[in-house]
């Protein structure tokens, strides 16, 4: 601390000291624990806070798990199904974008000319920065039921009546996968930047074959990138709203519609905060399994 | 070798993929603000205006549906917006710039910790990030009864600068982080030892060098900010930003001006993205013929002057220009020999869809008198059954996304 201060100088030491306090204490502790602690109180209105009713309970991760009281499911399936249904598809989004970003960010990497790949990163740039809203609106055009797709299906010729698209999950999951593709491609694209060419030459003058090759040296080499770019994605397609707001169909839910729900409409706060405290655990999870198969530290993730 | 050529041949056309998936929609959306019809479709074209990004349209039903210049709701929300990515820009780049510097302070141990913590609120879903927020603040609001606090406790704007703060400034601290690991320490130690007090050397020395630093962490800051739309949702309460907006818009039913907004923000970030890669290139060229004139100077030869005088290339943009130039003259003059664009066409169609109404009206009356004939015969069936064949189409009604298709079971 006696250094701290000596090597910054009284004034510098004040700015940093208050700066970084307010961000991690203020910003990022406090908030988690207070949404922690709602999570276990009882929905109660404003009069009775703190009265006699106020007790730390389970009723909400016991409703998450079996439903309201009232009910005859042995378990709550409605929002156990949600729960499972988004991780799911967020496993099987991370691995397809992942399938779809590996040859392009090698391409623009290793095999692309200097002029070509700054063409390209400066492409895939531009419909990063706009509006994930926007984005999901531009596939609704598309997808909806007078939209171009069946439109021009019905033109054509090729079928007699309109493909549901929104209502059987087609635009909700082409609609994730379009919003966090590019979460993938830039960290995979940075890992594999740094990977010497020479090695690739090695490898093909030693008679490795193409898809030898990169299995053994350049998938390996993006070991960090893989990790990283699959964790963003997962992330924000499991903790997406923007996109399931504009595309999903009325009767299936996202989870962070279901959190959504419980908080705005409801008005059951406390059951809203268990809900994300679920996710909140879920992400955590994620994160040290992926950092537990990568062998890779929690700062090579975020970079 | 042919199997090489055939390899790359498969890769140019999925780069070719890849792209007409990544830019498609974001085209035909841009097509579809043109179109005066009031869903935004390219087919059946109806006529070429530019009348959702000015008033808009009041459609024969009495329904407005409000272009991007009459949107009241809409300017307030991007004023809104804009004030919170000012603030969150304001709070997050010093508190990015004093966590990173002090990083480099710290010994290994606490140093992987720290930049843990650090990191951790880019982990977290945006959606937790809002409601945590919210709740902390109603706590306090609630405590504090009344008052100045409770009126900052219960202000979408003051809530959602903190909430977006929390998880923004770790970006601004990742870049200041990436710039400081190529900071020459060395400099410090010798304007401390000339003197400098440490006050003098962070405002000299450190916050000059941080400079890019700073700039690119700002304007990082404010597209984050801007564009966010999970953790704002919540944090926002009753106020609207231009995200909140838009999802409202969306959500009760799709309208050509969103189509509109959205091309508007396509060409200012195209614009942003040319600019910036324009600037860059001057700046490598300019570089480049700063060493290549070093290199005269210590080169007796001339012959690397002589290559320097080209004869004068016209670039490669120039024929990219000219073509969507001919391209839009040859479009405009397609529009207006066919009638497709202009008052007498969207007359002429807001007519026939008039009629076309007027035809469905008329039908759904005459399918009623049908029905009050025929209903005492068949007797016991359920009202809504019985009225779902009144309308001359039934699924005329299928596809309206504007009230919750829930049915009662």
């Amino acid at each position: 601390m006696q250094n701290f201060l000596a090597k910054n100088g009284p004034i510098i030491s004040t700015y940093f000291l208050i700066a970084i306090s307010f961000w991690i204490i203020f910003l990022i502790i406090i908030p988690q624990i207070y949404m922690l602690d709602l999570s276990f109180r009882p929905n109660l209105p404003p009069l009775l806070r703190g009265g006699e009713e106020d007790v730390y309970t389970l009723t909400h991760y016991k409703h998450f798990l079996f439903g309201s009281e009232t009910s005859k499911d042995a378990y709550n399936f409605v929002d156990l199904n949600v729960f499972f249904k988004t991780l799911a598809t967020a496993v099987v989004i991370t691995v397809l974008s992942l399938f779809f970003c590996y040859p392009i960010a090698f391409y623009i990497a290793k095999v692309a000319e200097h002029k070509t790949a700054r063409f390209l990163i400066v492409s895939l740039i531009v419909p990063f920065w706009i509006n994930e809203l926007l984005r999901a609106f531009a596939l609704r055009i598309l997808f909806a039921g007078e939209g171009v797709i069946n439109n021009a299906l019905l033109n054509a010729g090729l079928m007699d009546n309109a493909i549901n698209f929104i209502g059987q999950d087609v635009a909700l999951f082409t609609g994730l996968t379009y919003a966090y593709l590019l979460l993938m491609m830039f960290p995979l694209y940075n890992a594999l930047e740094s990977l010497d060419t020479n090695q690739l030459e090695a490898a093909k003058d030693l008679g490795s074959s193409t898809l030898r090759t990169h299995w053994r040296i350049v998938i390996p080499h993006a070991k960090a990138g893989i990790a990283s770019g699959s964790t963003m994605v997962f992330m924000l397609t499991a903790g997406a709203l923007a996109t399931p707001v504009v595309l999903s169909s009325p009767n299936t839910f996202w989870f962070t519609q279901l959190i959504y729900q419980w908080f705005n409409m409801n008005d059951n706060w406390s059951r809203g905060a268990a809900y994300s405290v679920l996710l909140l655990l879920v992400s955590v999870i994620f994160v040290l399994l992926m950092m537990k198969i990568f062998r890779i530290k929690v700062g090579e993730i975020v970079k | 070798m042919k199997s090489h050529h055939a390899l790359k041949l498969l890769l140019g056309i999925y780069i070719f993929v890849f792209f007409a998936y990544l830019f498609g929609p974001l085209i035909i959306m841009s097509v579809t603000a043109f179109n005066s019809a009031e869903f935004p479709a390219v087919t059946p074209w109806e006529c070429f205006s530019w009348r959702w990004f000015t008033d808009g349209k009041v459609t024969y039903d009495g329904q407005r549906l409000a272009g991007l210049m009459a949107d009241t709701k809409l300017h307030d929300g991007i004023l809104t917006s804009l004030q919170i990515a000012l603030g969150v820009v304001l709070l997050s780049v010093p508190i990015g710039m004093a966590a990173a510097i002090v990083l480099t302070q710290l010994n290994s141990k606490i140093r992987t910790l720290f930049y843990s913590v650090a990191i951790m609120p880019v982990l977290f879903p945006g959606v937790v990030i809002g409601i945590s927020t919210v709740v902390l603040w109603d706590r306090i609001a609630s405590m504090t009864g009344g008052g100045a606090m409770t009126d900052i406790g219960r202000n979408g704007v003051f809530l959602t600068i903190l909430a977006q703060t929390c998880f923004i400034s770790t970006y601004c601290f990742l870049i200041f982080v990436a710039r400081l690991q190529r900071f020459d320490k060395t400099q410090e130690e010798a304007a401390l030892d000339l003197g400098a007090s440490q006050t003098q050397v962070f405002v000299k020395i450190l916050m000059p060098y941080l400079m890019p630093a700073i700039a690119s962490s700002a304007v990082i800051a404010f597209l984050y900010s801007f564009e966010n739309y999970n953790t704002t949702v919540f944090s926002i309460l009753s106020d609207q930003t231009l995200t909140t907006v838009i999802a409202s818009k969306v959500r009760l039913g799709i309208s050509p001006a969103i189509s509109a907004l959205a091309l508007v923000i396509i060409a200012i970030t195209l614009t942003a993205a040319i600019s910036y890669e324009v600037l860059k290139r001057r700046e490598e060229r300019r570089l480049t013929k700063i060493r290549q004139m070093q290199l005269h100077q210590t080169m007796p030869s001339d012959r690397l002057k002589q290559n320097q005088k080209t004869s004068f290339k016209l670039p490669k943009s120039m024929f990219l220009i000219l073509l969507s130039c001919f391209g839009v003259i040859a479009g405009g003059n397609y529009l207006a020999t066919n009638n497709l664009y202009g008052e007498k066409c969207i007359l002429a169609a807001d007519e026939a869809k008039k009629s076309n109404f007027a035809d469905q009206l008329k039908l759904l009356q005459q399918n009623i008198g049908n029905e009050v004939t025929t209903s005492p015969q068949s007797g016991t069936t359920t009202g809504s059954q019985e009225f779902n064949n009144i309308f001359g189409d039934p699924n005329l009604f299928k596809n309206f996304g504007g009230f919750d298709s829930k049915t009662e079971k």
